[in-house]
């Protein structure tokens, strides 16, 4: 019998479709669809300036906005050969891991939902609030920040900011104790986790799974690490890398990450504390500055012979390994801008890990695989 | 007058009535409106829906209750603006679902379909008149009173599965299967932990039982069997984390996907009254009932209707406690609940049975009891 | 960490441990929140009200993080209709394209004053045209509450926004600073016909003509046919608008870089 598990369904967390194909309570195939949310962002990209782009980024993924604004700007300012300063490197090395914090706290809020767990579910909600409030307090907006910039960011951090995160920080390492007592500590919840969803390392490899899945299979895979960027270079932190390649094994994978990212954040709020400098590059292109001024005749434009470049980048997302590729073809537009989405790799790879478990075991695989569906479809 | 009782009550109210009625009429009408029959009938009548309104507002209030301390476990307020800290909340969700269309899927059975959430709805309903709420507060002394109440409240699984099936959706179907599953998994320990506690208190009488318990509460002789029949009330309830047959995240609601308005309200209303009524079985069994322990001050227990007071207090708490529950575990799986349920509960309700069986037969239950009682 | 984590916490079958960590944090998650539950009261008490800002913090015991709504918040705009200088940046900065410029009274007949009439069924609230505006006169405030019975009442004109200005909500002060060595307008003089187009429109009047000398027509060349004169541009005047490029009929204004 054939179940199809969404459009609308809990599980989904966004609009698919998983197709199950189920014998009494056994899953013996799987068939994941997606497209549902598709808005054409990447060609949309193509009739903006390089920084209108940035705000169709924070609307790919909803819960990680910041990191996919890092990643559009990191090709971009290749394309454009922009060098942006020092200090604007360690912000948006803040923003990405004050972003990862609250896309994890969405994740185990998800996640333990997914479970029947109905308040941690609260709990982690309630706790990503102070981090969208940290980061309101400086972009102005909760979810949607539009603050990098091809060059660098906005605007630097209010007065007081890191006395606050720090504060932030402190409270949500104490949270963290708490959630593995609700969940790890929990028989029923190790029962629900333990084995299920199994994804080799090989398998995973195959299929191009990344982020904390992969991770969770024992691959000690980090961009952050592996291809560092921003100001990851001189920041000290570790991989969590887990061997269970289970649900739990993912559990513990993005809780470890979750800490990394709080030491991670100390040592960057430390920095900036004591650094102070410029925010945006000099001496950028017209259409990046200030301005924003009109398009004028597009032939004039074209005339400047504005440098032409590639760009590509590839960061450690919360969901996983996400890239860009931005064509700069010396116009005001990006000639062609193309993302991979960890998450689209991670869901197509479900009859991997779906078949030959129940149906009950299916929110809590795909919980764990932590699904941004906008992202998916872009 | 006869005693103090809610058909008692109800009675002499229906009698005074006729009468006052009948004095003031003419020769044929009088003698045939204060014909015994019709105040029998009459006060059967208004015994129902005296019974129907307070088992309505209580379980509504239960929902409250529910609201209120699952806020405050996911540290938040709960219900708080319509009533008096949201008091009346439930009244408004339920008027707003009496107003909704009622509607049926075009491929569903419509006997099924109908017939389903009003028979569960009833049957529910049937278990007040059986259970006795304080001294004399009841339909009447049956002997099997907690047979009766048990053989009542396993009705529920034919009439979900009933409705389940008539919806004609995958997902209800596997809901209704699960629940069916379930609640024949889990009434075989439910009713050996309730043969311990008639092992004890020697009777099937409901008010004996409680009777039984004035020296000391059962719940710490047989703790063994609180515990089973807490948990088989769980899952009997379809409570977290029990509550698979209706686990939202895989099942988007199980049984009840299809249904909406005031048959989804039936079910609602239903699944809450049975809330309710395992809550009276647990303080009915094992917490003494409307007795409260002889140190508690007179002052307590001697005000007008006290018992009722008392009972109802417990039969809150002991809901709280399954909030907590609630609050705090997740969902188990079907093949895992029901390995436990054969597996484990099984034997433990046998091993209540058995020490029950002991503690009658060596007649140390006072040790057990929860204070020391001076009559025993 | 070298070592690959493991979940540490054993199983136990015991029936008692089995549920006894979640229930024993629930409960005390319970007994924090019974007095002082995190919800703010929304309708009743909100996350700009002043206690917000200073005294609730996580040490409190509520966990509202760094005083919610900061003057920065992106909400409804502000517009000082009076020193709009209708110089369209904000329409033209506008990724969503919900600012149309639309014609307010104050203007001269021949030069309409425009001002910005915003679509805030469009509006992504990036705010990149408050960063463009020039003269600071659109803003962003820490308004939110939008919701209106009907798509039209959707699309705010400018005297609507000037009454948000009027209500002097608290602004976003950060204003993002200009670069140094911004491009210029610069003139390719061969091509100019001294029509004054640019310096009839520029909104900051920073454009002056300036007459320049008339060449000596060579035998057997013509002179072209043209006012003698070719706009000078202040640079600290400008506002980079774009409006002179655009107007210019023999496009003989582009931008340039000033090195």
């Amino acid at each position: 019998m054939w179940i199809n598990m969404g459009p609308q369904h809990p599980m989904t967390h966004g609009l698919w479709n998983l197709r199950v194909k189920i014998d009494g309570e056994l899953i013996t195939d799987c068939d994941p669809e997606m497209g549902y949310l598709h808005r054409g962002i990447e060609k949309i990209s193509e009739d903006r300036h390089y920084n209108e782009v940035i705000t169709l980024m924070d609307r790919t993924c909803y819960v990680a906005g910041f990191a996919w604004e890092h990643l559009y700007v990191l090709a971009a300012e290749e394309a454009l050969h922009i060098q942006p300063p020092e200090r604007a490197e360690y912000l948006r090395t803040l923003c990405e891991e004050f972003q990862r914090i609250g896309s994890h706290l969405m994740w185990y809020a998800a996640f333990v939902q997914d479970i029947g767990l109905m308040s941690p579910f609260l709990y982690g909600m309630r706790d990503r609030d102070l981090v969208l409030d940290l980061f309101q307090s400086y972009t102005g907006a909760r979810m949607t920040y539009e603050y990098m910039r091809v060059g660098g960011v906005r605007n630097d951090l209010p007065p007081g900011f890191t006395g606050h995160a720090r504060k932030v920080l402190d409270w949500l390492s104490d949270r963290f104790v708490e959630y593995d007592r609700l969940c790890l500590g929990s028989d029923i919840f190790r029962k629900r986790c333990d084995g299920l969803g199994v994804l080799s390392a090989a398998d995973c490899v195959a299929t191009g799974v990344t982020g904390p899945m992969l991770r969770s299979a024992g691959v000690k895979r980090d961009v952050r690490r592996d291809r560092p960027y921003a100001a990851y270079p001189q920041l000290d932190f570790d991989v969590a890398v887990a061997d269970g390649a289970d649900v739990t094994a993912r559990y513990l994978v993005r809780m470890e990450e979750m800490r990394q990212s709080v030491r991670l954040l100390r040592q960057v709020l430390d920095w900036l504390d004591h650094h102070p400098g410029p925010v945006l590059a000099d001496r950028l292109p017209r259409w990046l500055g200030a301005p924003y001024a009109p398009v004028g005749k597009e032939e004039y434009v074209l005339k400047r012979n504005y440098p032409k470049g590639v760009g590509f980048s590839s960061i450690e997302e919360p969901h996983g390994e996400a890239q860009a590729y931005v064509v700069n073809e010396g116009s005001e537009h990006p000639y062609r801008v193309k993302f991979r989405s960890p998450v689209f790799a991670n869901l197509s790879a479900t009859r991997h890990y779906l078949v030959g478990y129940r149906v009950a075991d299916i929110p809590p695989i795909m919980g764990s695989v932590d699904i941004c569906v906008g992202e998916v479809d872009r | 007058m006869s005693s103090l009782s809610l058909y008692g009550v109800s009675f002499d109210l229906v009698h005074l009535l006729l009468t006052s009625i009948g004095s003031v009429l003419p020769y044929p009408l009088d003698a045939w409106i204060t014909n015994g029959t019709l105040v029998l009938v009459l006060s059967v009548l208004v015994f129902a829906a005296i019974l129907l309104a307070a088992s309505m507002i209580n379980t509504i209030v239960l929902i409250w209750w529910e609201r209120k301390l699952l806020g405050r476990f996911m540290d938040r307020r709960g219900a708080m603006h319509v009533g008096y800290a949201g008091l009346l909340q439930n009244f408004a969700d339920g008027l707003k679902l009496f107003r909704k269309h009622t509607f049926k899927p075009a491929e569903a059975d419509t006997l099924g379909f109908f017939s389903g959430p009003t028979a569960y709805m009833v049957t529910s309903m049937i278990l007040f008149g059986v259970l006795p709420i304080s001294t004399g507060w009841n339909s009447g002394s049956l002997p099997l009173s907690l047979l009766l109440a048990l053989a009542i409240f396993s009705f529920a699984p034919l009439f979900i599965f009933v409705s389940a099936w008539s919806s004609n959706n995958k997902y209800s179907l596997m809901g209704g299967m699960r629940s069916a599953a379930q609640m024949i998994a889990y009434e075989v320990p439910l009713l050996l932990a309730v043969v311990a506690v008639v092992i004890v208190s020697g009777s099937f009488d409901l008010t004996t039982i409680v009777t039984e318990q004035q020296n000391y509460w059962f719940w710490g002789p047989l703790f063994l069997a609180l515990v089973v029949f807490v948990a088989g009330m769980l899952a009997e309830m379809e409570r977290i984390p029990f509550d698979l047959p209706e686990a939202e995240a895989e099942l988007v609601e199980g049984w009840n996907t299809e249904y909406g308005g005031m048959l989804f309200a039936f079910f609602m209303l239903a699944d809450y009254l049975r809330g309710l009524v395992g809550s009276f079985l647990v303080v009915l069994l094992f917490l003494g009932g409307w007795t409260m322990p002889s140190w508690v001050p007179g002052a307590l227990t001697n005000f007008p209707l006290a018992g009722i007071f008392w009972f109802l207090v417990k039969t809150y708490l002991v809901f709280g406690l399954f909030v907590w529950i609630r609050a705090s575990l997740p969902r188990v799986r079907t093949d895992q609940l029901l390995r436990v349920g054969w597996n484990r509960m099984i034997p433990l309700s046998l091993a209540a049975v058995f020490l029950a069986a002991a503690l009658v037969t060596v007649k140390c239950l006072p040790v057990f009891g929860c204070l020391p009682s001076p009559g025993v | 960490m070298t070592e690959p984590l493991t979940a540490t916490e054993k199983t136990s079958d015991n029936p008692i441990l089995w549920v006894a960590k979640p229930m024993v944090t629930a409960a005390r998650q319970f007994a924090r929140s019974l007095l002082h539950p995190s919800t703010v009261v929304y309708p009743f008490e909100r996350l700009e009200d002043p206690k917000f800002r200073t005294e609730v913090g996580i040490e409190s015991g509520k966990p509202i993080g760094v005083g919610p709504i900061w003057d920065n918040y992106r909400g409804v705009h502000a517009l000082n209709i009076d020193t709009c200088i209708s110089c369209n940046l904000c329409a033209f900065s506008c990724p969503d394209l919900c600012i149309d410029m639309v014609t307010v009274p104050g203007g001269d007949p021949k030069h309409p004053k425009k001002c910005p009439q915003i679509d805030y069924g469009k509006c992504s609230y990036c705010g990149f045209c408050s960063d463009a505006c020039p003269e600071g006169c659109l803003s962003m405030t820490t308004r939110y509450e939008l919701s209106v019975h009907s798509r039209r009442e959707m699309v705010f004109p400018p005297e609507k926004l000037f009454g948000i200005y009027q209500q002097k909500l608290p602004m976003n002060p950060i204003r993002v600073e200009r670069p140094a060595n911004e491009d210029r307008i610069v003139l390719e003089p061969p091509l100019c016909i001294g029509c004054n187009a640019c310096s009839r429109d520029c909104p900051t009047n920073c454009i002056t003509m300036m007459e320049i000398p008339k060449p000596e027509a060579k035998p057997g060349e013509k002179l072209p046919k043209r006012i003698w004169k070719e706009p000078v541009i202040n640079d600290s005047d400008c506002v980079r608008c774009g409006t002179c490029i655009s107007v210019c009929p023999k496009e003989c204004l582009f931008w340039g870089s000033r090195k």
